[in-house]
């Protein structure tokens, strides 16, 4: 079987969960990805921040025992779980060993069906909330990737997981329950299983686990995902650091688009690696920064291309000047061995990380959330195989870069524009 | 739990080379380690390791540094480098077909002629990343940490180094000591994955065995450690970080796995300070992590908190350790730990790039690689009984070192 063979599973449960398992036998461990559709763009701009609050929360107990009983059965077991509050998702992650992948998911589902959410923990998530918000401030390129989301993304794909003071301030229990209440569903669920496992048996563990999961008022109807819009403009925050953050983004391809190799071709030529085109300018030929870098981000129906480097004040114009000379001229002079460079770069990525199961169960669920289906890893690789200069051009033609959302934040603003 | 086995060998010229045959991956990882960091440095060059790391990257006799990147992007290499207080590391993670060309590449670094011509904008990168830490609230608590635990030692100093010291370093300086650090016996060619060792031996001993052997030079005297009370005042910071220091076990202590269960205890997840500390709403982040080094130790407290917060943490950080050492850990305790670690061993064991920075440990620490199975075993062993042995040897409570950075001078006193 060559290396991009791989042998997944997918179907629709009865219980609703869309899942697909991925078999590779020999592996030491089992990784279970799941997603809730429930992130933070979906929340109720009155109490921005409850998905976050919720994740916190959500592992303080169940009907059946307290959080730290919960827990410990976990770790009885030797389960690594881990959440998030993402933006379009809540996401639970899990690996174990193959014996322990029956326990592992009865857990879960207990956290996930009838998580008790006590007034105390809940509290006490805001209080975390309210810290870690402020506590953003002592890092400055996290604080610098906020405010551009703000700026260029707006409502709703451009708030912050964290909320805002105002916000946090009326979260409580209530609230909590109703955005559990409102999301939590098995057929709101994506599941990617991958491990030494038998398909067929996978899923009748998650359909007992999850038969009739459906929270009294969760809602009926599917939840359109928010439009990607998006907003150029330059902002700088004062801020006293000893360096200078500058990001900025445009538009790019979704991830369902036919351009999305060929984005990832654009951005491997960038700085996938320190033969990239910002590595080299900005970095190695003029000294100007420690780090410096391009990365895609992609909410469900549409994309954005950031570029972002952080860079002493004396520095800045020069960096900023540096970012921008490059991303414009990529369209005239990249060369057909920069574009060969991407694509080997991308593709042995995907062959030495798929030696990591939990690798493998992350690239399932991205497949169940962006296209509804596993993609087949062959023909994701031979799609990005066959870009070429003349593509990256059309790609750069049709995705203007004359139109930047900015922000520069530190203790000077760019001199000149 | 693996079916992976080591071979492990010397070349003449005294350059060890540890390989670790996995034969269940399609990959394989490689590096160079150079048993040389900010410790084995005088302090007038405070900071030459790591800012010798850079240069490594710019240029050989074969290669300029865009050659050096190319080459890496080329193969598809995943790869970087680090530097820390005892030891600088250059690694890469290829598909198995490219093993003799990524070895070549990093063989070749590690002869660098150090150019001349790009000495001066690196000394910039090197300064831009001295001005990245600064911004860090961690990274300015860890430097205080190291600056008052051992004043007396070249690990006072940032593995950065100053800014000072990194601008009046010269190139001449830098070749000297690359000269000796990089000595072939003070070097190890670590390689893990799927490959044929006596392939490997082979491609070593073409690629390094000539290298001269000369002296590394030995490395200074473990240091004092001293306790007491430090603070540093950084207003532009909202955080104030605490940090509570103590002497621990080296990295070769027979009981340096108990010393493992005994952080995670305290201060990993699930632990006394995740449901004592930051489930009262004290800190954002609280735990406690080892520092090892091959002759002294470190078991270092740690939280993040409001400034307002520092008297509730600190009290809070001594009193779980003192009831630990008082009333030893409960037996659920001890198990769940191991049975976190056996998970976190089987995912070890599924890539070489994992496994690279582990046989990299226990070559400082042991002079051997470690199978999964004997760390497994070690696991086993850890127990009530050794957890408590192992406090009566190596202390948590008393005065320890208390380090705080932030927007408050705290404490007052």
């Amino acid at each position: 079987m060559s290396v991009f063979e791989e042998r997944v599973e997918h179907r629709r449960l009865d219980c609703g969960i869309d899942l697909a398992v991925m078999e590779i036998p020999g592996r030491s461990v089992v990784a279970v990805e799941l997603r809730v559709l429930a992130g933070y763009a979906l929340e109720s701009p009155d109490y921005l921040g409850v998905a976050y609050v919720m994740d916190e929360a959500i592992a303080k107990g169940t009907a059946k025992r307290d959080g730290r009983a919960l827990n410990d059965a976990f770790d009885a077991i030797g389960v690594s779980h881990s959440s998030f509050a993402g933006r379009e998702t809540a996401g639970f992650s899990c690996l174990c060993l193959p014996e322990f992948l029956d326990e592992a998911i009865a857990l879960h589902a207990e956290m996930l069906r009838t998580p008790a959410f006590p007034r105390d923990a809940c509290e006490v998530a805001v209080e975390l909330s309210r810290q870690a918000l402020a506590a953003l401030d002592d890092e400055p390129l996290d604080l610098a990737k906020k405010l551009l989301s703000r700026q260029a993304y707006g409502e709703p794909l451009g708030r912050h997981a964290l909320g805002e003071c105002a916000t946090l301030d009326r979260i409580g229990r209530d609230q909590v329950v109703e955005h559990w209440q409102r999301f939590f569903a098995a057929d709101r669920m994506l599941v990617a299983v991958a491990g030494p496992v038998e398909a067929g048996r996978v899923a009748d563990l998650f359909e007992r686990a999850f038969a009739g999961f459906r929270a009294p008022t969760a809602s009926t109807e599917i939840q359109p995902e928010p439009a990607v819009r998006f907003a150029p403009g330059r902002t700088h925050y004062p801020k006293d650091f000893e360096q200078e953050q500058v990001v900025m983004c445009f538009p790019g391809a979704a991830v369902t688009d036919a351009d999305y190799p060929v984005e990832l071709v654009v951005l491997g030529a960038l700085a996938g690696g320190m033969s990239g085109r910002l590595w080299t300018e900005v970095r190695e030929k003029q000294g100007l920064v420690y780090w410096v870098s391009a990365w895609g981000d992609h909410p469900r129906r549409g994309g954005m291309v950031h570029l972002g480097a952080s860079t002493t004040p004396q520095h800045l114009d020069r960096t900023y000047a540096t970012l921008l000379r490059e991303i414009n001229r990529l369209a005239e002079d990249l060369t057909a061995a920069e574009v060969e460079r991407a694509i080997i770069g991308i593709v042995s990525q995907v062959q030495t990380r798929g030696d990591v199961t939990r690798s493998r169960a992350s690239r399932l669920v991205d497949d169940l959330f962006f296209h509804g289906r596993p993609m087949a890893l062959a023909e994701k690789v031979a799609r990005v195989r066959a870009v070429t200069v003349d593509a990256v051009r059309r790609y750069l033609t049709a995705h203007p870069r004359d139109r930047l959302s900015v922000v520069t934040l530190g203790p000077q603003d760019l001199q000149a524009e | 739990m693996s079916t992976s086995r080591f071979v492990q060998l010397r070349l003449s010229n005294g350059l060890a080379v540890v390989i670790e045959v996995m034969p269940h991956v399609p990959s394989v990882a490689c590096g160079f380690l150079a048993r040389t960091g900010a410790r084995d440095e005088h302090s007038a060059l405070a900071g030459v390791s790591h800012f010798l790391e850079h240069m490594c990257f710019k240029g050989t006799a074969r290669r300029d540094w865009q050659r050096i990147n190319i080459e890496f992007d080329e193969m598809g290499s995943q790869y970087n480098a680090y530097t820390s207080k005892d030891r600088t590391f250059y690694y890469g993670w290829v598909r198995a077909e490219e093993l003799e060309r990524q070895l070549d590449l990093l063989a070749d670094m590690m002869r660098s002629t150090l150019p001349a011509g790009e000495f001066d904008v690196e000394k910039q990168v090197v300064l831009e990343e001295i001005a990245m830490s600064g911004d860090d609230l961690s990274s300015n608590a860890y430097d205080l940490l190291y600056e008052s635990l051992c004043p007396d030692s070249p690990l006072a100093w940032p593995v950065l180094g100053y800014e000072r010291t990194i601008r009046e370093l010269s190139v001449e300086q830098m070749r000297a000591y690359h000269a000796s650090r990089y000595a072939p016996e003070n070097l190890t060619l670590v390689v893990a994955g799927r490959v044929d060792p006596e392939n490997v031996v082979a491609m070593a001993e073409r690629l390094c065995g000539d290298w001269p052997a000369v002296e590394a030079g030995p490395r200074g005297p473990a240091p004092v450690l001293r306790s007491g009370v430090a603070r540093r005042s950084l207003e532009r910071f909202h955080q104030q970080a605490v940090v509570l220091a103590f002497p621990a076990a080296p990295g070769t202590h027979e009981l340096n796995e108990t010393a493992e269960s005994i952080a995670a205890i305290l201060g990993g997840s699930n632990s006394r300070f995740y449901w004592n500390i930051m489930q009262k709403g004290l800190s954002t982040q609280a735990a406690v992590f080892r520092e090892e080094y091959g002759d002294f130790g470190l078991m270092v407290l740690y939280a993040l908190c409001e400034p307002a917060h520092c008297e509730r943490v600190l009290e809070a950080m001594r009193h779980e350790a003192q009831t630990l050492v008082e009333q030893g850990p409960e037996p659920k305790e001890v198990q769940r730990v191991k049975n976190l670690r056996r998970t976190s061993l089987a995912v070890e064991a599924e890539a070489p790039f994992y496994r690279l920075g582990q046989i990299v440990d226990d070559m400082e620490y042991h002079g051997q690689p470690r199978s999964a199975e004997e760390r497994l075993a070690a696991v086993e062993r850890v127990s009530d009984e050794s957890i408590r042995d192992y406090l009566q040897q190596f202390p948590i409570t008393g005065e320890g070192l208390l380090v705080s950075v932030g927007p408050r001078a705290w404490p007052e006193s």
